[in-house]
């Protein structure tokens, strides 16, 4: 589509994709770091939380059922993926402040301080902040970073945001001390739209466009710069005005195998219009794969979004 | 003995819980339940944890309101309810349930003292898993509230709805005392006096020596407010595994939402929770016998536009199909799967069911009642 703007990801660090739950975040969070190392980075694909339940959600685009916290190779094109862990960046954060000797060995080893962890004030968030901003900063030996682009499965909108607001939030209540010190680090990360950027997945109905468009206004809210929207599954529409309305009449007296793709056609234009009027942001339309719950397609979907993908990019 | 189908847990079990995936209609579903129950005279309260505040849009009720607000009388009755029948509906503010908690636990100064701590001015942000006890304390308040018959809960998506089922738990692990003793000074016991001055040390290292004490007042102050939140939490808890709950279940066709459901199904029976059953929301189930557009038989007149939409509408109507047999299949293996559950199917409502003419289609859905329209 000529009319639509570039992704602008290779020039930026950090890719958060955000979204609420259901929308297609994984795939497109798999599918753009796939783009983005085929376009020659050095790409981290990142999940926060630990691999609940058993299984890894984006380990699964690339045929792995677990991945850990470390980065480890995902596929070509030196992609590379792990799990943000909040033990993990409660333990680096514990490390950075405590000297190397008896006291972080009986910090790293106590029951005590570990239940503590899992139980207070905002240490969980803390973790998985430490950990990113870990991941981040990880360089080789000749001073190049690890990742060039980190690209960052967010979680659902509420928890996304809960994250995002941790800076500020910390830096309210504890002013200095090193945890202040690690926000600020992160904040100049996640705060400096040239190394920052959150890209926004809906789908294209209604409720959905609203939540995009309130998601927008909330990471705004947090100093965190939405780059633009990646509108997923929209449906092929092969009808022209006249057909569109030939139809719906005829529809309305008899419902046929084929009326709800055609309602869902009509729903999906209105919410785009809508998603629209709504924002200035870049819209990227992300058609969808036709029958796209059937066995037979399920294995075509993963290609046909990095094509997608890899085509905003360049 | 035959396991309850929908009907009789919408009219005797006092809480319903609703889990899901994100994105699977669960607040609709939630909204949906709580107005078939209140159709059929029961007095209800469904409340959302849902930050989105879906709920709040589709019932005309406001987000920031400290206590359930009434559905407008002449709303109820357009949509059939009738007395001594009620639709409440309520979004949690776990900030709003703290808050009330610490001024009646505490004296004016302390309360006062607490509510200004920077740790606590933030405590839904800080404290893990705060917004699930706040959940719990408001559904405790709610069951022993003698205006509602039944509370239809919606929950955060599933993996989070497990943590507002642990909530209990990690709040005894806040509680245990011999982990707070090490963080609030005062103890004569030298062993522990030792204990609390290395914690200190590390502390101060981590947060500064002034975040520090505000987190040790934090830590003094919330655990009274946590320990009172916590009897709840037990007795709640209680009450969740007992005959007067159920665990619904929401789930899509698609692939991920049903891994979801399967996950909290296992779960729900490993916490020995009452399993309800299934709703399999989006389904095509109930168009399997319409016909294809070609076999329409088109007037002699009909014009081109209609024959070319026809011929198109064709190519979409084959897929479309199929998946109206896959969801049948579909159907039936989540009535296997819910053994003595009941699983039924709500069609996809293309324009979402953001209006109440909508929910009511969709509540009469619920009870096996199709003489009600959806706006499809």
């Amino acid at each position: 589509m000529s009319d639509t703007p570039r992704m602008d990801v290779l020039s930026r660090r950090i890719h958060l994709v955000t979204g609420k739950g259901g929308v297609g975040r994984t795939s497109l969070a798999a599918a753009l770091a796939w783009a983005a190392a085929r376009e020659g980075k050095r790409v981290l694909l990142t999940q926060i939380g630990d691999a609940e339940g058993g299984y890894s959600a984006i380990g699964r685009k690339f045929g792995r059922d677990q991945l850990t916290p470390d980065p480890e190779p995902l596929g070509p094109d030196g992609l590379r993926g792990c799990h943000v862990w909040a033990t993990r960046g409660q333990e680096q954060f514990a490390r950075s402040v405590i000297p190397a000797g008896p006291l972080i060995r009986a910090a790293l080893n106590s029951k005590v301080l570990r239940k503590f962890a899992t139980a207070v004030p905002s240490l969980h968030e803390l973790g998985v902040f430490y950990h990113l901003l870990t991941l981040l900063e990880a360089q080789h030996e000749d001073g190049r970073p690890e990742h060039e682009v980190v690209v960052a499965d967010m979680p659902a909108t509420g928890q996304t945001l809960a994250l995002t607001s941790l800076p500020d939030i910390l830096l309210d209540a504890l002013p200095d001390g090193p945890i202040p010190k690690a926000m600020r680090r992160g904040q100049a990360y996640l705060n400096d739209p040239a190394k920052t950027a959150a890209w926004v997945v809906t789908l294209p109905e209604l409720l959905p466009v609203t939540e995009a468009l309130e998601l927008i206004d909330g990471l705004r809210a947090t100093r965190v710069h939405p780059a633009g929207i990646l509108l997923n599954r929209i449906p092929e529409d092969p009808f022209d005005a006249d057909e569109r309305r030939a139809l719906s009449a005829l529809l309305l007296e008899q419902p046929l195998h084929g009326s709800a793709a055609f309602h869902r056609i009509g729903v999906a234009r209105a919410a785009e219009e809508r998603l629209r009027s709504g924002t200035d942001l870049p819209i990227f339309p992300i058609t969808e794969v036709p029958d796209a719950d059937s066995p037979r397609t399920e294995a075509a979907i993963e290609p046909m979004l990095r094509d997608q993908l890899a085509s905003f990019l360049s | 003995m035959t396991a309850p189908g929908l009907p009789e847990l919408l009219a005797e079990r006092r809480v319903l819980v609703v889990c899901g995936a994100g994105g699977v209609g669960k607040t609709t579903t939630s909204a949906s339940l709580a107005l078939a129950a209140a159709r059929t005279g029961r007095r209800v309260l469904v409340i959302t944890i849902d930050p989105s505040k879906r709920l709040a849009q589709t019932l005309g009720v406001s987000p920031d309101a400290p206590e359930p607000t009434v559905l407008a009388p002449e709303r109820q009755e357009a949509v059939g309810i009738r007395e001594p029948g009620c639709l409440s509906a309520w979004m949690l503010d776990p900030q709003a349930v703290a808050d009330r908690t610490v001024r009646r636990l505490l004296s004016d100064a302390a309360a006062e003292r607490l509510l200004n701590n920077r740790l606590y001015r933030n405590v839904s942000q800080v404290v893990a898993g705060m917004q699930e006890y706040a959940a719990v304390e408001a559904l405790h308040g709610f069951v022993q509230d003698d205006r509602y018959d039944l509370v239809v809960l919606d929950t955060p998506p599933s993996r989070d709805a497990l943590r507002f089922l642990d909530a209990p738990s990690r709040a005894g692990m806040f509680l245990d005392r011999r982990v707070l003793r090490v963080f609030v000074p005062g103890s004569e016991n030298p062993i522990r006096k030792a204990a609390t001055k290395m914690v200190e040390t590390l502390l101060d290292l981590g947060l500064g020596a002034a975040a520090r004490e505000e987190l040790q007042h934090f830590i003094t102050r919330f655990e009274q407010v946590l320990t009172y939140l916590n009897r709840n939490q037990v007795e709640m808890r209680r009450f969740f595994a007992s005959r007067e709950a159920s665990f619904l279940l929401v789930a899509s066709p698609a692939q991920e939402a049903l891994e979801e459901a399967y996950y909290f199904e296992t779960k729900t029976r490993e916490l020995g929770l009452p399993f309800g059953g299934y709703v399999l929301n989006r389904s095509l189930d109930g168009t399997v016998g319409r016909p294809m557009p070609e076999e329409v038989t088109l007037a002699p007149d009909a014009s081109p536009a209609v024959r070319s939409a026809i011929a198109k509408l064709s190519r979409l109507a084959v897929a479309e199909r199929d998946r109206a047999r896959r969801h049948q299949d579909l159907l039936e293996e989540l009535g296997r799967r819910a053994g003595q559950g009941f699983a039924l199917a709500l069609p996809e409502l293309p324009a979402g069911a953001s209006d109440l003419e909508a929910l009511v289609g969709l509540a009469g859905r619920l009870v096996g009642d199709t003489s009600l329209p959806l706006a499809v």
